[in-house]
C-alpha cells in the first residue's frame, strides 16, 4: 500500500428556489378545425395523393411537349380505357386471362393437395415433397415456357403448364411447412378423437395451419398472375416471329398481356397504359377483395391474426 | 313435481385374477444398419434425387422419345458440363446476374428513399402506401413493352423492370414492419434523443428486420422471375444474352439439351441465393438476435 488518498466528500451547496411560476397549460381539449378533421381522414388524404399524381401527369405531358407516342396524357389514356371497355372488348380479354388463370389455379392446387397429403402420410412422401419443392421452387415458371411450347405447341396448354408450375410449389411448400409446425397438443387432441387420414387433415391440420396455407395461396396467385402476363407477352413475340403479322390466332392471343404487347407494337401507347390500368385493377380486386375477404372470414375471425 | 326415487348404482364387487407378467418387447436395442442409414435425412433425399435421375434416364432409354423433344439425362448433363468448361455458361449467368444486381441495388436505394420520407412525414407515408397499393399488384413484366418504348432494347429496359419488381415489394414489407415496431422501442429511441436517419437505422431497422428480410426475399424472387421473363420477351424481339435468352434461343433452335442445362443453372443460382446468401443473413441477424427460432 503506497499512498492513501484522502477522499473529500462533495457537499452540495444549499440553495432555495424562487417561487415557481404557474405552469401555462395550452389546449387541454378543443374541437379540431374542419380542415384538421378532414385531413385526418385516411381515404381523403390518399385520394388527394392520387389526384395530385394525376394532375402532375397531365401537366407534365401537356406542358413538357412530350412525344405522345412515348407518354400520352392522362385524359387520352382514360379515353382509351373507356373506348377499349366499350368498343374493343377489353372485358373479353380480361375474361380470357382470368379463365386461364383460374383453370391453372384449380388444377395446381389439386396437385399440390395430393402431394401434401402424401407428405403427411408417409415419410417417403414427405422426403419427395421437400426435395421437389427445394429444387423447383427457385425455378421461375416462365423459364419453362420454351419447353412447354416445344411439347404442347403455341396454345393454352403451354400456358397452363407453366401456370401449374408457378402455383404448385409455393402452395405445397407453405402448406407442408404449416402442417409441420402444428403444435403437438392439437395433433394429440385430434388423435384422441380417433381422427385419422383425411378427416385428421381436414379437421386438425388445415385449420391449425391456415395462416401459412393462405400465405401460400397468395404467393401462388402473385406468381401465377405475373407468369401469365409474361407468357402472353412472350407469345406475342413468338407469334410475330413466325407468322410476321399481328393479331394471330395462336391460342392465348386475346389475354391482357397480349393486348399490351399488341398495342405497343402498333404504337398505340394510350391503349398500352389502359391495359396496364386494367391489370392493376384486376390485381387490386383479387388481392384486396378476394383474399382480404377470405382472411377476414377465417384467420381473423378465428383470432389467429391480429389487426 | 313427480317423486322419482333415485336408486344409487352399486358396483358389483369383483376380484382380478393374478395379472400375468407383462412381456416387454425391445425396450432398448441397437438399430440395424439399414435403419440407421435410412434415418439420415441427407441420404434419403439424395436417393430420391438419384431415383428421379434414373427414372428420367430409364424413360428416355426405354420409351425412346424424340430427343429433340425430351433429351436423356446423360446428354443434358454432358451439355451442362461442356458449357461450364468452355465458360459459356458462366458468361451467361454473369450477364443475367449483373443486370439483376444493378436493378436490385437501384430498387433498394429508391425504396430506402421512399421509406425515409414515409417515416418522417405523414404525407410521405400516405404517398408510399398509395403507390405501393397501386404498383404492388402490377406485374413488373407488363411494363416491359413501355420500357422498350422509352429506353429501347437493351440493359436499361431490363434494369427498369427489375427495379420495379424489387422496389414495391421491399417498400411495402418494410413499411408494414416499421409501423409494427412497438411503442416501447420507439420511446427508448426518442429517450436517447435519436431522430431521423439515426432513429431509423438504430431503432426501426433492427426492430423491423424480420419483415425487411421477408421483403428482400420476395423482392429477389420477383426480380429473378421478372428478369428471366424479360429476357425471354427480348429474345423474341432482339437479343442480348443472359440465361433467359439462352433458354429461349436454344428452345427456338430445338437444342433441347441446352434448354435443360440452362434450366438446371437457373435452379442452381436460385438455390445458392436462397439457401446460402439469405440463409446466412438470417442466421447472422434475426436468428442470432433471437427474433426467430
Amino acid at each position: 500500500m503506497a499512498d492513501v488518498k484522502a477522499i473529500s466528500l462533495y457537499i452540495r451547496p444549499e440553495f432555495e428556489n424562487p417561487a415557481v411560476e404557474k405552469a401555462v397549460v395550452g389546449d387541454i381539449e378543443r374541437r379540431l378545425s374542419v380542415w384538421e378533421r378532414v385531413s385526418n381522414m385516411d381515404p381523403v388524404r390518399k385520394f388527394t395523393v392520387l389526384v395530385v399524381l394525376v394532375v402532375a401527369w397531365e401537366l407534365y405531358t401537356r406542358l413538357g411537349s412530350i412525344n405522345e407516342l412515348m407518354f400520352p396524357t392522362f385524359s387520352k389514356t382514360f379515353a382509351a380505357l373507356i373506348d377499349a371497355l366499350v368498343n374493343a372488348g377489353l372485358l373479353i380479354n380480361i375474361w380470357n386471362s382470368l379463365s386461364l388463370l383460374v383453370t391453372g389455379y384449380v388444377i395446381g392446387i389439386s396437385i399440390a393437395a395430393v402431394l401434401v397429403v402424401l407428405g403427411v402420410w408417409t415419410r417417403f412422401g414427405s422426403d419427395l415433397l421437400t426435395t421437389l419443392t427445394a429444387m423447383l421452387n427457385p425455378l421461375p415458371a416462365i423459364a419453362l415456357l420454351p419447353l412447354a411450347m416445344i411439347w404442347f405447341g403455341l396454345g393454352n396448354q403451354a400456358v397452363i403448364f407453366t401456370l401449374l408450375h408457378s402455383i404448385i410449389w409455393p402452395v405445397a411448400l407453405n402448406t407442408h411447412a404449416g402442417f409441420q409446425s402444428v403444435s403437438e397438443t392439437m395433433r394429440m387432441v385430434g388423435r384422441n378423437y380417433g381422427l385419422k387420414g383425411l378427416p385428421y387433415i381436414c379437421k386438425i391440420l388445415i385449420p391449425a395451419a391456415f395462416p401459412s396455407i393462405l400465405t401460400g395461396l397468395r404467393i401462388g396467385w402473385a406468381f401465377a398472375w405475373r407468369t401469365l402476363i409474361a407468357a402472353e407477352l412472350v407469345f406475342g413475340g413468338q407469334v410475330m416471329d413466325t407468322s410476321g403479322q399481328l393479331g394471330a390466332e395462336g391460342g392465348s392471343a386475346g389475354g391482357l398481356g397480349w393486348i399490351i404487347f399488341q398495342n405497343q407494337m402498333e404504337n398505340q401507347t394510350p391503349y398500352v397504359f389502359a391495359g396496364l390500368f386494367t391489370v392493376i385493377i384486376v390485381g387490386i380486386v383479387i388481392e384486396n377483395g378476394l383474399f382480404r375477404n377470405v382472411e377476414d372470414r377465417t384467420i381473423r375471425k378465428w383470432g389467429m391474426q391480429q389487426s | 313435481m313427480s317423486d322419482k326415487a333415485i336408486g344409487t348404482y352399486v358396483r358389483p364387487e369383483f376380484e382380478v385374477d393374478t395379472l400375468k407378467e407383462a412381456t416387454n418387447v425391445d425396450v432398448e436395442r441397437q438399430l440395424s444398419l439399414v435403419e440407421r442409414i435410412s434415418n439420415i435425412n441427407a441420404v434419403r433425399k439424395m436417393s430420391i434425387l438419384l431415383g428421379l435421375v434414373i427414372l428420367w434416364q430409364g424413360y428416355t432409354m426405354i420409351a425412346q422419345p424424340e430427343p429433340l423433344l425430351f433429351p436423356s439425362f446423360v446428354s443434358s448433363a454432358e451439355v451442362l458440363w461442356e458449357t461450364i468448361v468452355s465458360g459459356e455458361m458462366f458468361q451467361k449467368v454473369w450477364v443475367s446476374l449483373y443486370v439483376l444486381l444493378l436493378g436490385y441495388a437501384a430498387g433498394l436505394a429508391m425504396a430506402a428513399l421512399f421509406l425515409v420520407l414515409a417515416v418522417s412525414t405523414r404525407i410521405g407515408s400516405d404517398f408510399l402506401s398509395t403507390m405501393t397499393a397501386m404498383f404492388q399488384p402490377l406485374p413488373a413484366i407488363s411494363l416491359l413493352p413501355l420500357a422498350m418504348l422509352w429506353f429501347g432494347l437493351g440493359i436499361p429496359s431490363l434494369v427498369f423492370v427489375t427495379i420495379h419488381s424489387v422496389l414495391w415489394a421491399v417498400a411495402l414489407s418494410t413499411h408494414v414492419g416499421f409501423m409494427g415496431v412497438s411503442e416501447t422501442l420507439r420511446m427508448v429511441g426518442r429517450n436517447y434523443g435519436l431522430r431521423n436517419i439515426p432513429y431509423i437505422l438504430k431503432i426501426l431497422v433492427p426492430a423491423a428486420f424480420p419483415a425487411i428480410l421477408i421483403g428482400l426475399k420476395i423482392g429477389w424472387a420477383f426480380a429473378w422471375r421478372t428478369l428471366i421473363g424479360a429476357e425471354l420477351v427480348f429474345g423474341a424481339a432482339a437479343g442480348k444474352g443472359g440465361l433467359g435468352w439462352m433458354i429461349f434461343e436454344k428452345g427456338d433452335n430445338l437444342d433441347t439439351p441446352y434448354v435443360f442445362a440452362a434450366l438446371f443453372m437457373v435452379i442452381l443460382v436460385g438455390l445458392i441465393v436462397e439457401n446460402v446468401i439469405f440463409r446466412n443473413i438470417e442466421l447472422n441477424t434475426i436468428s442470432k438476435w433471437g427474433m426467430q427460432r
